[in-house]
């Protein structure tokens, strides 16, 4: 593939300021006056607090204040949520999970703090706990939450519907067709049990904010991924007119979901706001282990088929370890309960998910919610049924598969791609890697839940330089690359001129948020409108400069041209302000009914993903190596194609992690891995020897150039791809993630055993 | 409080001379004192590689050294990388390769390729990533990291 140059430029200028070291996190923020929080936090999954006593810690030199449960009845809203209203600002009479802040300690010096959390005394009353999601559901459970308050339309579209007097906060169903029917027709009926377990994000830059109380406005630094969702949260919580709330998001280093939404923003301005001061709390990893993580699953599904290996009907049962508060656990549960369906062509569908409390760390967005459990199931049964049918498993997959323009639901915008046709690709490419006869293989839609909402601000100055504002976060995925691409293409200006500033709500328009794989095309086309609007002001003003009709002038790289004749914008503001000097401001709003789109259906477009891979085994030690990985994605044009392909590189490698040794552990209510020490994420020995990327581009999709949204889909095909290989080459099927040496070793002593 | 220390030391080619506290760590001392904050912090428990600086050519975490123990050293951060007409040809390298996407585990990846480079001016792919084990990515999938250090490679 030939990259543009101008592709390459674009990126450059975010990446110099990387490499440099120049770029400025969340975490490097600093402003005068500021102190320096530390939290304590709950060393027990479920109890009453009976006693909190800070004085000794209040008490000592440096330290400026104590934030602390007693604190709550001064706030307007002591509790937030996004689907539900369940999360204290701070512990108040009771925790609900080990780490839960208990306390939050401001002092001169983080050290200062952290030497005062020693001298805070609590004392629980301890309560039955709960940490597995099944044991959540049972009627004699404990409960988390004694009462529901779900709130509709805050953040997401609609509302959660949980079930008073239980764990349970979403209950979500799909239903289709008749199933009963169908099974009873069927020549073939499988019925199988896969879990994943709770991930951690370990976005390598912990969660670190910064929050600064000036009179009554309040302006707050943090890594968010969604600005104005923590705009609106802390809006609420203190009372506050949403003009009065500033916040600012440096680069982020790495969000994958774990940044989304509003995290411990909400406890750090309370901090600075009791403490009349500045305030910074920088999370340790660790901590930020213990602020979020992926929902674990459960999922049975129960599919039949005719004589011939065609589906007939699906039933799908998914439960979802939601930890202790909500957060979007009520979305992922959707999106589990569409991604369990597969881009297969299934008429009967009874499916269901719920999502449970548990006394464990709140569950979040995490890299295509919902998306990598479900295909885990779907993708790994699809070559369970295969096997016992004896067909192959790609010809399975051929029997089933929709077309481009085929329906999962009827609710849902048609499939946009052709999911036959990426098989054969990476049937290819793994291929002219050398390998592939035993390959594992995988594949999965799904629907990214985008709330088509989102502006800009295109500023074309004098010098011709410009300025792009927008509320769109460079998580690492490259979105300042991909709308510097598109507006120096839509104004016919050089990449090098253009700037895209930092996100700033009391600059930039509104934003949904960045996550679900939206920015590229929401966002895209927000700055593509903006600067459309620009150029069209620009040659209007010039029009009657150069006294002729729009039509015959055109944008050239700093000015205005009519045939040879240019006008620098200095010189075209000069003649029609009088100075030398003001600019053009180009906006775009972009909402659900955008002229020339078609948002009325969800999703604005499919994320879709076929993976491929070879897997090696030492069969002495259980230990599994990928050997070969290709990971197939349509994603309609790449804007930023270097950075298109490092998402999916990115995603893939992630979802080896997922498939072979991640898992937030839990014993008697204690996270027992939650630390970097003792938790392992894939390192530079664990990628795929060789790996490829095949990008299919088309320009169908619907943002700027063609585009789709890209980014979340590379993670979804990973880990059955390489549980299919296993048990494909190996004759061990692992049905419980992460498939470690142990599971492998136990499966493989099953086999020799069944075997003799 | 613990007792001050009169330490001396280069910082990335310059001398300096500083007084601090027994207990002041490494990452504190080049971020706080010396705004030195191409130096990252995640772990602090030399997991991830993240506050990797140079001291007298070695990768070292920075979140687990004492500042008194660079007495005398030379230390190099990101900053000292490159200089201002151009970039040092593992940043070059990095750019070209697109091998960052966050960009926070860069500087401490980019310094520990300096140091492999600087004792095994063509390792092999093996090397590399042995090299790379102590830094760790969680966006990059660390291909493109690997070719970077690979086109670095004599
Ligand atoms: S912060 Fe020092 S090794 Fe992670
Ligand atoms: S680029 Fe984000 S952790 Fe490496």
């Amino acid at each position: 593939m030939t990259k543009p140059a101008t592709d390459t430029n674009a990126a450059r200028a975010d990446l110099l300021e990387k490499v440099t070291g120049r770029a400025v996190y969340a975490s490097d923020i600093s402003v005068p006056g500021m102190a320096h929080g530390r939290i304590l936090r709950s060393a027990v999954p479920h109890a009453r607090i009976a006693r909190l006593d800070d004085a000794a810690a209040s008490a000592l030199d440096g330290v400026v204040s104590v934030l602390t449960g007693e604190d709550l009845p001064t706030l307007a809203h002591d509790r937030w949520g996004l689907f539900l209203n369940d999360r204290p600002v701070i512990a108040g009479e009771k925790v609900r999970y080990v780490g839960e802040p208990l306390a939050l300690v401001v002092a001169e010096t983080p050290e200062i703090a952290e030497a005062a959390l020693d001298l805070i005394d609590v004392d629980y009353e301890h309560l039955p706990f709960v940490d597995d999601a099944t044991a959540a559901l049972a009627p004699d459970a404990p409960l988390l939450h004694e009462r529901h308050e779900s709130i509709a339309d805050f953040y997401f579209k609609g509302q959660a519907k949980p079930v008073d007097g239980t764990n349970i906060f979403q209950n979500y169903g799909v239903s289709t067709g008749d199933v009963d029917a169908a099974e009873r027709d069927a020549a073939h009926v499988f019925e199988q049990t896969y879990t994943f377990p709770g991930i951690s994000h370990f976005a390598i830059e912990p969660h670190s904010v910064v929050a600064a109380f000036d009179g009554g406005r309040l302006t707050v630094w943090s890594g968010a991924q969604s600005p104005t969702a923590v705009q609106k949260v802390l809006s609420r919580v203190f009372g506050l007119a949403l003009s009065d709330i500033r916040i600012i998001v440096p680069f982020v280093g790495g969000g994958f979901g774990g940044k989304a939404s509003v995290k411990i923003e909400p406890l750090v301005v309370a901090a600075a706001r009791k403490a009349g001061r500045p305030v910074r709390v920088a999370l340790t990893l660790e901590e930020s282990m213990l602020t979020c993580r992926r929902l674990g699953a459960s999922i049975t599904l129960r599919t039949s088929l005719d004589r011939d290996g065609k589906i007939l009907a699906k039933r799908g049962t998914i439960l979802l370890d939601g930890g202790a508060y909500a957060d979007t656990g009520p979305a992922v549960a959707v999106k589990a309960a569409h991604c369990v369906i597969g881009p297969y062509d299934i008429a009967n569908l009874e499916i269901e998910a719920k999502a449970v409390y548990t006394n464990t760390v709140p569950g979040a967005a995490f890299r295509s919610i919902g998306g990598p459990q479900a295909v885990w199931a779907t993708e790994s049964q699809m070559d369970e049924i295969a096997e016992a049918m004896s067909i192959d498993p790609v010809d399975l997959r051929h029997r089933n598969l929709l077309p481009r323009g085929g329906e999962i639901l009827d609710s849902l915008r048609a499939l946009d791609a052709d999911i036959g046709e990426m098989l054969g690709q990476a049937g290819q490419a793994i291929a002219s890697l050398g390998g592939g006869s035993a390959a594992g293989i995988a594949v999965a839609a799904t629907d990214p839940g985008i709330l088509p909402l989102g502006g800009s601000l295109v500023r074309v100055l004098a010098d011709g330089s410009i300025t792009v504002m927008s509320n769109s976060v460079d998580i690492g995925q490259g979105v300042r690359a991909v709308l510097r691409a598109v507006v120096a293409k839509t104004l016919n200006q050089d990449v090098g001129s253009i700037r895209v500033a930092d996100p700033d709500t009391a600059t930039a328009p509104f934003d949904w948020g960045t996550g679900a794989s939206r920015s590229t095309v929401i966002m895209g086309l927000a700055v593509e409108d903006a600067a459309q609007d620009a150029s069209d002001q620009i040659l209007e003003l010039a029009a009657s400069i150069f006294d002729g009709a729009p039509n015959d002038l055109r944008l050239v790289p700093g000015g205005v041209a009519r045939g040879e004749d240019v006008l620098s914008f200095e010189d075209l503001y000069h003649r029609a302000f009088g100075i030398d000097s003001g600019e053009v401001v180009g906006r775009a709003m972009v909402t659900p009914a955008r002229k020339g789109s078609d948002f009325a259906k969800s999703p604005l477009f499919w994320e879709t993903a076929v993976g491929t891979c070879d897997v090696e085994l030492d069969e002495m030690t259980g230990e599994l190596a990928v050997t070969r990985y290709v990971g197939v994605a349509d994603i309609g044009h790449a804007i930023n194609p270097a950075g298109a392909e490092g998402q999916e590189e990115g995603a893939s490698v992630q979802g080896i992690g997922h498939a072979l040794y991640e898992q937030l552990d839990y014993r008697e209510g204690q996270p027992v891995n939650a630390t970097p020490v003792a938790y392992r994420v894939p390192a530079a020995a664990d990628v795929p020897q060789h790996a490829h990327t095949v990008l299919i581009e088309n320009g169908d999709g619907p943002g700027p150039m063609g585009a789709k949204g890209m980014g979340e889909g590379g993670i979804l095909p990973v880990a059955p791809a390489i549980g299919n290989a296993l048990a494909r080459r190996y004759g061990v099927r692992i049905r419980d993630l992460p498939m470690t040496p142990e599971r492998i070793w136990r499966a493989l002593r099953e086999r020799d055993h069944d075997a003799s | 409080m613990s007792s001050i220390h009169e330490i001396t030391l280069m910082l990335n080619g310059d001398p300096v001379e500083a007084a601090v506290a027994a207990h002041t760590l490494l990452v504190d001392f080049l971020r706080d004192s010396h705004a030195l904050r191409g130096v990252k912090r995640s772990c602090d428990m030399q997991v991830c590689g993240a506050c990797t600086v140079l001291v007298d050519g070695r990768p070292v975490s920075s979140c687990t050294m004492l500042a008194v123990d660079a007495d005398g050293a030379s230390v190099v951060t990101i900053e000292g990388l490159g200089g201002p007409d151009g970039l040092d040809p593992v940043q070059e390298a990095f750019l070209e390769h697109g091998a960052l996407q966050c960009g926070f585990c860069t500087p401490g990846f980019i310094l520990a390729t300096k140091a492999l480079l600087a004792t095994n001016p063509s390792p092999s792919r093996e090397e590399i990533v042995h090299h790379l084990s102590g830094n760790i990515c969680r966006c990059t999938g660390y291909q493109k990291i690997i070719e970077a250090v690979e086109s670095l490679a004599r």
